[in-house]
C-alpha cells in the first residue's frame, strides 16, 4: 500500500471549495510535468449558499498567497473593509449598549497588560472610557466611520489591521477564474451522482451525470451541507452542540443603499435581540442583513418583525431567505482518503466570522502536510483531526462567551444561554482563573490557537467582566508604562482619525486608481 | 495658489519677478519630472518616485533635500544646478485641464495669481510694445510645451514599471558627519536586480518604448544622492561654525 498520491479532487465550488483548490494548486503547481493534479467538480444546478460574506484578516494573506491582486478582489467581490465587529445591545439591551471587537491588539499587548491597569482604574471610575477605546485606536476609526488605510499604503499592507466584507457569490467566481486560468485547476460542472467506495473504504471514484467516473488520490469534500462524501458517503456522525449554543435558523436580506453614496460602516455589526442577534455587513452594493435566533425561543413571525424593525422600511420590498442551521461539527473531517473544508465538516452560528477562517486554517494545514503516499496519509489525518477538533472547541467557547457574559433578562433565550449545564467545561476553568488575572498567552499555548488572548479581553472587558486584582494588587501599582501606553493609544487616536479617509471614498479611489503593490 | 486661465485680454499688462522663485523653492525637497528631461536631471539630483496623496500612484520627482521642506540646492538666491526641472522654470504658469460642457478636454494656459513671481515691479513682461510675445514668455511656452508633450510617456514609463513590478521602495539609513542618524521614507525606485533579470523580449520591448534610457537613468541618479547627503554634512558644518 504504496501508492503515491498524485491527484486531488475537490468536490463542490463555494467558497470551501474555491479556497481549497487555490491554495493547494499554488504551492502544489509550479509548472512543471510532475505537479499534483488538482480537479474541482460543482454542480451549477445545487448551487452555492452565498451567504458567509465576513472574513478575518488570515484572508489577506491567503488572497497574497495564492497570487491574487487585492486591487482586482475590490474591484470584482464588491469588497469593502471590515475592522472588527460592533456588538451592539449584547449586555444589558439598553439602547446605548455597545462595544467593539476590534483587530488591532491592545497597545503594548502582550508585553504589556494593560488590560489589568484598565481594570484598575475603571473600577468604581464611571468616567474612564470602554476598554476598547482605552487600549486601541480603532474604535474611534470605526466610530468615524473611516477606512484602515491610506491610497499610498501598498496592497495588502495596513494602518490598522483589517478583513474584509465581500459578495459571496462574487467570490467563488473571481477565485474560480484564478484558479482555472492562473493555477492550472481543472473544473468540472456537473452532479455527483454516487461516492464510489473501494474495498478498504477509501472513495474510488465518484460517479457522475454527464463525465462518467471521476477518480482521484484524495477527495476534498467542500458539498456544503450535503457532506455528500464525509456524511453520507463514509457515514461520519455529526456532532451536535446545540445544548451550547441554540441558534439554528438564519432569515437573511440584501438591503441596498438609500442612495448610492450611502457611507458603509467599516465594521461588522452585530445586534443582540431578544432570541438571537442580526448580522449587518455592508459591502460595496448593498448590506447582507441576517437574524440568526433560536427557534426553541420564538417564532418565525415574531423573528420576521425583529428583522423588519432592524431594516426599516427596505425590508417591505425584500423576501427574506430562510435557512436551517444545524450547530455542531463532524466527529473527525479526515476519513481515509477524504477530507472535510467547509460547511460539510460543520457550521457554528457566524457570531465571529469564524468559517471562512478555519477553511483557510484547514485547506492551508492540508497543502502544508499533504501526504506524499497513501499510506502516511493516516497519520496525516490523524493530526488534522486532532487539531481541527481542537480549533472547534475553542471556537465554540468563545461563541458562548459572549452569551455567558449577557446581562440581559428579557427573555428565556438569554437565561437558558446563562445556564451552568450549558456552559463547556473548557470555558468555565477560563472564567475561573480570569476572576483573578486577565486571559493571557499563556491561557492559549496551542499552535493551533483560533483566538488570541486579544480576543478574550476585547469581549471580556467589553462586557463589563470584572476581575479581583486584590491579591496581586502589587502587580498594577507602578502605572509609569500604562499611563504612556493609554497616552500613546491617545495619540495614534488622533492621528489616525485626522488622516484616514472614509471608508466608501477609499473604496471608491481603489476602484479608481488601483492600489500600489509596494 | 488661485488659478486662472491666461489671457491677454486680462494679462497683457502682467509683470512677473522670476528672481523670486526662491519663495517656492526653498522649502521645496521634490519636484516632479517628464522622462524627457531625466538625463539633464541625472546631472544633480537622484530621480526618485514617489506616490500621489490623492492617487497613490507613482510619479518621478528630482530629490533636492533629504527632510521634508529642505531644499539643498537652493543657495538663496539660485538653483545650484545644471539643470532646472521644467516644473520649476515654468512657475508661476501652468497648463490647467478645462472640463468643457460636452465632455471634451482642451488644455489651458493658466497662471496662479497668488504666486510671489507675479509682482507689480516685476522686471518681466509678456507682451512688448508691438504686442509681440516676449522672449521671456517664449520660452515659458516652450517649457509648458514640453512639459505636455511628455507627460502622458512619463505616466505611461512609470505604469509600465508598476504593472512588471519593477518598483521598490529605497529604504535609505543615512548617518551624518553629525552622528544624526536619518531615515528617508517614502520613497522608491528601480529594483535592479529584477531589472536586470527581464526577459530579453521586454527589454526589446523597453527600447521600442524609450523606456530604456530613463530607466537607466534613474538606476545611475542613486549616486546622487551622496551629492546630498555631502550637500547636508556642509551646511550642518556651516551652521555649528555659526553658532560656535
Ligand atoms: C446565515 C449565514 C451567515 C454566515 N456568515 C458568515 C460570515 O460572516 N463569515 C464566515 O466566515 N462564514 C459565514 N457563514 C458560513 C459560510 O457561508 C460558509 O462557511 C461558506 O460559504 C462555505 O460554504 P461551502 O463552500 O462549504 O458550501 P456551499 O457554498 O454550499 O458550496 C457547496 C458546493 O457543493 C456543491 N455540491 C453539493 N452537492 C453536490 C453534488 N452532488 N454534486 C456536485 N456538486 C455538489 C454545490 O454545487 C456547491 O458548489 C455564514 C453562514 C450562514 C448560513
Amino acid at each position: 500500500m504504496n501508492e503515491r498520491i498524485k491527484s486531488v479532487c475537490v468536490v463542490g465550488g463555494g467558497s470551501a471549495g474555491w479556497l481549497a483548490a487555490a491554495v493547494i494548486a499554488a504551492r502544489h503547481r509550479q509548472g512543471h510535468e510532475d505537479d499534483l493534479a488538482v480537479t474541482l467538480i460543482e454542480s451549477e444546478a445545487i448551487g452555492i449558499i452565498g451567504v458567509g460574506e465576513g472574513t478575518w484578516p488570515t484572508m489577506r494573506n491567503t488572497l497574497r498567497k495564492i497570487g491574487v491582486s487585492e486591487t482586482d478582489f475590490f474591484r470584482e467581490c464588491d469588497v469593502s473593509f471590515k475592522q472588527g465587529a460592533k456588538f451592539t445591545r449584547w449586555v444589558t439591551g439598553a439602547e446605548d449598549d455597545f462595544y467593539y471587537h476590534p483587530l488591532v491588539l491592545p497597545e503594548g499587548f502582550p508585553s504589556l497588560d494593560l488590560a489589568s491597569f484598565w481594570n484598575h482604574y475603571a473600577a468604581g471610575n464611571e468616567a474612564v472610557p470602554s476598554f476598547s477605546d482605552a487600549v486601541c485606536f480603532q474604535e474611534a476609526v470605526c466610530e468615524g466611520g473611516l477606512a484602515p488605510k491610506l491610497i499610498t499604503t501598498p496592497e495588502y499592507g495596513c494602518v490598522a489591521n483589517y478583513a474584509y466584507h465581500l459578495d459571496a457569490h462574487k467570490f467563488a467566481h473571481f477565485l474560480r477564474k484564478h484558479c482555472i486560468e492562473k493555477l492550472g485547476v481543472r473544473h468540472v460542472v456537473d452532479e455527483v451522482d454516487d461516492v464510489v467506495l473501494d474495498g478498504k473504504g477509501d472513495v474510488a471514484h465518484l460517479a457522475t451525470h454527464r463525465n462518467g467516473p471521476l477518480a482521484a488520490d484524495l477527495f476534498v469534500d467542500c458539498t456544503g451541507f450535503h457532506a455528500l462524501l464525509i456524511g453520507k458517503a463514509l457515514g461520519v456522525p455529526f456532532r451536535s452542540c446545540q445544548d451550547v449554543l441554540f441558534i439554528d435558523r438564519a432569515l437573511t436580506v440584501q438591503v441596498p443603499y438609500d442612495t448610492p453614496d450611502q457611507e458603509i460602516p467599516p465594521y461588522t455589526i452585530s445586534a443582540a435581540q431578544s432570541n438571537g442577534w442580526i448580522f449587518d455587513i455592508g459591502i460595496q452594493t448593498r448590506r447582507g442583513v441576517g437574524y440568526v435566533y433560536s427557534t426553541a425561543h420564538t417564532t418565525k413571525e415574531r423573528a420576521e418583525a425583529d428583522l423588519a424593525a432592524h431594516v426599516g422600511p427596505a425590508i417591505e420590498k425584500l423576501q427574506p431567505r430562510e435557512i436551517p442551521i444545524r450547530s455542531g461539527h463532524r466527529e473527525i473531517f479526515w476519513k481515509g482518503n477524504c477530507v472535510a473544508v467547509g460547511l460539510s465538516a460543520g457550521f457554528l452560528e457566524p457570531l465571529e466570522a469564524s468559517a471562512l477562517v478555519l477553511i483557510e486554517l484547514s485547506v492551508e494545514m492540508i497543502s502544508a502536510m499533504l501526504p506524499a503516499t497513501r499510506d502516511t496519509m493516516d497519520i496525516t489525518a490523524r493530526r488534522f483531526n486532532d487539531v481541527t477538533r481542537y480549533r472547534w472547541d475553542r471556537i465554540i467557547d468563545f461563541l458562548k462567551l459572549h452569551y455567558v457574559l449577557s446581562k440581559r433578562t428579557d427573555s428565556a433565550f438569554w437565561e437558558d444561554n446563562r445556564d451552568p449545564a450549558t456552559i463547556p467545561e473548557s470555558l468555565q476553568e477560563q472564567l475561573a482563573l480570569w476572576r483573578y488575572r486577565a486571559p493571557g498567552d499563556q491561557d492559549f499555548s496551542s499552535n493551533s490557537e483560533m483566538f488570541p488572548a486579544a480576543s478574550y479581553q476585547y469581549v471580556l472587558f467589553g462586557m463589563g467582566f470584572k476581575m479581583d486584582l486584590s491579591e496581586r494588587g502589587y502587580l498594577v501599582r507602578d502605572g509609569v508604562r500604562a499611563e504612556e501606553a493609554f497616552r500613546r493609544n491617545a495619540a495614534l487616536k488622533e492621528k489616525w482619525t485626522r488622516s484616514l479617509p472614509k471608508n466608501r471614498q477609499l473604496i471608491e479611489k481603489i476602484r479608481e486608481f488601483g492600489m500600489q503593490r509596494v | 495658489m488661485h488659478l486662472v486661465e491666461l489671457s491677454r485680454q486680462h494679462h497683457g499688462g502682467l509683470r512677473l519677478d522670476p528672481a523670486r522663485i526662491g519663495e517656492q523653492v526653498a522649502r521645496c525637497h521634490m519636484v516632479p519630472l517628464v522622462i524627457s528631461e531625466f538625463r539633464r536631471a541625472l546631472a544633480d539630483f537622484p530621480i526618485v518616485l514617489a506616490k500621489s496623496a490623492e492617487t497613490g500612484r507613482f510619479s518621478p520627482y528630482a530629490l533636492m533635500g533629504l527632510s521634508p521642506e529642505e531644499n539643498l540646492f537652493w543657495d538663496g538666491t539660485r538653483l545650484d544646478a545644471a539643470h532646472v526641472p521644467l516644473n520649476l522654470s515654468r512657475l508661476p504658469f501652468a497648463i490647467g485641464i478645462d472640463q468643457q460642457p460636452d465632455g471634451a478636454v482642451r488644455n489651458a494656459v493658466c497662471v496662479d495669481m497668488e504666486s510671489p513671481l507675479v509682482s507689480e515691479s516685476g522686471p518681466e513682461a509678456l507682451i512688448d510694445g508691438q504686442g509681440r510675445d516676449t522672449a521671456y514668455f517664449l520660452g515659458v511656452q516652450k517649457v509648458l510645451h514640453e512639459l505636455l508633450s511628455y507627460k502622458l510617456m512619463t505616466e505611461q514609463f512609470v505604469q509600465t514599471l508598476a504593472d512588471r513590478d519593477l518598483i521598490a521602495e529605497m529604504r535609505l539609513n543615512i548617518v551624518l558627519e553629525s552622528g544624526k542618524p536619518l531615515v528617508l521614507t517614502g520613497l522608491y525606485g528601480l529594483d535592479e536586480d529584477k531589472f536586470n533579470r527581464l526577459p530579453d523580449a521586454t527589454v526589446t520591448e523597453f527600447r521600442q518604448h524609450g523606456y530604456l534610457t530613463p530607466a537607466y537613468a534613474m538606476m545611475l541618479s542613486t549616486a546622487r544622492i551622496q551629492s546630498l547627503i555631502d550637500r547636508r554634512n556642509r551646511a550642518e558644518a556651516g551652521d555649528r561654525a555659526w553658532f560656535q
